[in-house]
């Protein structure tokens, strides 16, 4: 409660003046459902503009593949006529396509319509195959599978807390009329919930501890109201075929990249192992399908080098062999150089922020139906704004966070008080230790306050003040303990100083102790490159503020604070001065792409071209 | 020309016939889902009555005052199971009366500070609130899908169907003001 107090403390905060306008959660959750039917059309047809690019530069790879295979067969046994005839025409057509579009001259709309299939049909079918095939795959894991493997346990109903949240998972089921979900403990005092699985029969909740203990009766509730719901919904659902397309284009630049590096192979070898693995650990299975979505889909975002090390291995020693090997394969790299950007582009400008906007409203539409599940916004509303001001990472849940109900990077705060990490948390108990009888006792329960006081007494031992100096000394050597490292690798204080009045130097010792305090953590989070699939510039997370603004909408009694104008017209003054530089980037960018696409296929045409004459000659040889 | 006519005919009368299908196929698993919402109900309150002797006996020892609670808890639940198998009506003022009597049981084991703090009480206490939240939660979905259901039959154009598909309005579960005060 202490956070929301304070967040509610006259003047920090009021309600938004005039007249708000009542939503029942009947037409929130119509008006959420409907928009989501609206932005999945718009990711579908994204999906299909990423498709286009990537098409056209797979499309001449396959053909290229094909008339290799056809000259090496040919060498030994002659292929039948029809078929040089066929391929042939193929070439034809395509290159009438190719030239309209490198010079806009048209030949007739029939052949025009024919040389766009050819040139985007194989790659699109190839596209369209592999993603039934990761479909195929994954399905039976789900998504969330990583945290399926996790140390996770079954409520103790001789204890309270977790007796309650049997029961109250029990009860939104029923609410809801849906089979009773399993319940997943995990032992971390952070405060979060997700909903993993394939469908709502066998749907798992995963929640930690700390939420147990944090939230009373009423929040727990609206918090399993709205997992229950997101899983009655079909949410999962929804969050796997999002994944599979990421994936899918992660397993593309696999297969491209798999000639040329361990990296790709093996990728690709696991993925292949988990297809024949037996079924038998379910866990296991989930675990490994989640590592391997979570490889692919960084596949998808450049994450391969295993290609430009094939490259620049020669730089080092020249030598005559390698560098007649680069040319030749040189169109085989820019191929791979026009998906990989192509793929970043459209992700990140197209296919992922529709998405996270797609999910935002699977969000708010099953905040809707936690309303209606349990009749009071006001438990969901006070959870998330606790939930929000705590830590919440769960460790093995960084790729699937859009899976979890708040955030667990907590970047947005209402209040503006930093989210609790475990560095304060640390902190806050070394401050409480280091307390001796004459000084104020440290308040544990909340790190900010702690934070807070650490710092008044620092400023107040640097005036000069003896009692602080000493509690400030006393609470270095408990910290330094606390964090594993010798005492005289702790800042002094000069440098804390120093750093408020932004020294370069002060600054810069802080940041390296700082690093060093993360490298000692026993259990030290990955950093956050690989928390979701390409979201592009938008999270899949709403902010805070708007999931309480549309609980309010629905009665929930919050106080918001009333949005600061100033911010808004800042944005709105940036959207206007940068907005047209931002668009000419982008219309760049695309150019850019469709120069690389053209270059590409016309490398790979010359290319081809080379290769089958050299067959020819050497087969008239 | 008659042909084309009677092409026409045939695919509008398809389309009809597809439509009818759908509407009644819709509402028939409405229909279902409310008698599962329903029979849920009815699980819910028997795990109710299962319950409750355990409750009592648990808590019987810390609870030597407050006899007279726990015997009229005992012998509500009683008057409920006796008519368990009557239809809902005749059931509703039972279990409203066995509602009060656990109500009022809580409320007694709220007002001794000395028995909160005792685990067995506190378990206790939870595992009541869960029941009573169980009941409330089951006859809220099924209310919600009452509406549904008869939301469906009466908007246009099922309403001038619904009735000749042998469909008619379901009724909520509401329990009177008499039954709610007759503690």
């Amino acid at each position: 409660m202490s956070q929301a107090n304070s967040a509610m403390q006259p003047g920090s905060s009021r309600p938004i003046a005039g007249p708000r306008d009542r939503e029942s959660f009947l037409d929130a959750q119509r008006r959420n459902r409907h928009a989501t039917w609206r932005l999945s059309a718009v990711s579908a047809v994204a999906a299909v503009i990423m498709g286009i690019p990537l098409a056209l530069t797979i499309t001449p790879l396959l053909y290229a593949v094909g008339l290799m295979a056809a000259d090496i067969v040919s060498l030994f046994t002659p292929l039948p006529a029809g078929f040089w005839q066929f391929a042939n025409a193929i070439g034809q057509y395509g290159t009438a396509a190719l030239v309209w579009l490198l010079q806009g001259k048209s030949s007739d709309p029939q052949t025009l319509v024919v040389g766009g299939a050819v040139l985007l049909l194989p790659g699109a079918l190839l596209s369209a195959v592999l993603w039934r095939g990761v479909n195929a795959l994954f399905r039976r894991s789900g998504v969330g599978g990583a945290l399926m493997a996790l140390k996770a346990r079954e409520p103790n109903p001789s204890d309270l807390g977790e007796l309650r949240l049997a029961d109250v998972v029990q009860e939104m089921a029923i609410a809801a009329g849906l089979p009773a979900p399993r319940i997943m403990l995990i032992d971390s005092p952070a405060s979060n919930a997700a909903a993993i699985g394939t469908s709502p029969d066998d749907a798992r909740i995963v929640v930690s501890r700390g939420l147990i203990e944090q939230l009373s009766r009423d929040e727990l509730e609206g918090v399993l109201a709205h997992l229950v719901a997101s899983i009655g919904n079909g949410d999962l659902r929804i969050a796997f075929r999002v994944t599979s397309v990421f994936e899918t284009c992660g397993l593309l630049v696999a297969l491209i990249n798999a000639p040329f590096g361990p990296h790709a192979r093996r990728t690709l070898w696991r993925v292949v192992r988990y297809g024949f693995s037996p079924k038998k650990d379910e866990a296991a299975g989930a675990a490994e399908a989640d590592a391997l979505a979570s490889l692919l889909t960084r596949g998808g975002e450049m994450d391969f080098d295993d290609i430009d090390t094939f490259f620049n291995s020669g730089s080092s020693k020249r030598s005559v062999l390698r560098s007649i090997r680069n040319f030749l394969l040189f169109p085989i790299f820019l191929t791979n150089a026009t998906i990989k950007i192509s793929l970043w582009f459209f992700s990140f400008s197209m296919l992922g922020p529709s998405i996270a906007l797609l999910w935002r409203k699977r969000v708010y539409l099953a905040d809707a139906c936690a309303v209606q599940l349990t009749r009071n916004p006001d438990g969901l509303a006070e959870a998330l704004r606790k939930l929000n001001s705590s830590y919440a990472r769960i460790p093995g849940g960084e790729w699937a966070s859009h899976l979890f109900l708040v955030n667990p990077r907590g970047s947005d705060r209402l209040s503006g008080t930093p989210a609790s990490t475990p560095q304060t948390q640390v902190l806050a108990r070394a401050w409480a230790a280091s307390a001796t009888a004459g000084d104020t006792p440290g308040r544990s329960g909340d790190p900010s306050l702690v934070m807070k006081e650490i710092m008044t007494t620092g400023r107040a031992a640097m005036a000069g003040d003896q009692q602080a100096m000493a509690r400030m000394l006393a609470f270095r050597q408990t910290a330094a303990t606390a964090f594993g490292i010798s005492e005289a690798e702790m800042p002094s204080l000069e440098d804390l100083a120093a750093a408020q009045h932004s020294d370069m130097q002060a600054m810069r010792r802080l940041r390296d102790f700082s690093r060093r305090v993360e490298r000692n953590q026993p259990n030290r989070e990955r950093s956050s490159s690989k928390t979701n699939p390409s979201s592009g510039f938008a999270g899949f997370h709403p902010s805070l503020k708007r999931r309480l603004k549309r609980l309010d909408r629905m009665g929930a009694h919050v106080a918001l604070e009333a949005t600061d104008r100033k911010i808004w017209m800042f944005i709105a003054f940036l959207a206007v001065v940068l907005g047209p530089f931002a668009l000419l980037a982008l219309g760049l960018l695309v150019v850019l792409i469709g120069i690389l696409t053209m270059t590409s296929l016309t490398f790979i045409a010359l290319w081809m071209a080379v290769i089958h004459q050299v067959f020819v000659v050497f087969a008239h040889h | 020309m008659s042909n084309l006519s009677l092409i026409v005919i045939g695919v509008i009368a398809a389309a009809l016939l597809i439509w009818f299908i759908s509407v009644f196929n819709s509402l028939a698993s409405l229909r279902v889902r409310i008698q599962n919402a329903w029979a849920e109900i009815d699980v819910q309150l028997k795990r109710r009555h299962d319950l409750i002797p355990n409750l009592v006996s648990a808590v019987r020892g810390y609870m030597e005052h407050e006899r007279l609670t726990l015997e009229a808890v005992t012998e509500a639940r009683s008057k409920a199971v006796a008519v368990s198998s009557a239809t809902i009506a005749d059931r509703v003022p039972a279990e409203a009366v066995l509602t009060a009597a656990l109500s009022k049981l809580l409320l007694v084991a709220e007002q001794y500070p000395q028995l909160r703090a005792v685990e067995n009480v506190q378990l206790f206490q939870e595992q009541l609130v869960s029941t009573e939240n169980r009941i409330a939660f089951a006859r809220q979905f099924y209310n919600d899908e009452v509406m549904k259901f008869n939301t469906a039959q009466v908007t246009f154009p099922r309403n001038l169907f619904a009735g000749m598909l042998g469909f008619s309005p379901a009724t909520m579960f509401t329990v009177s003001e008499s039954e709610r005060a007759n503690v």
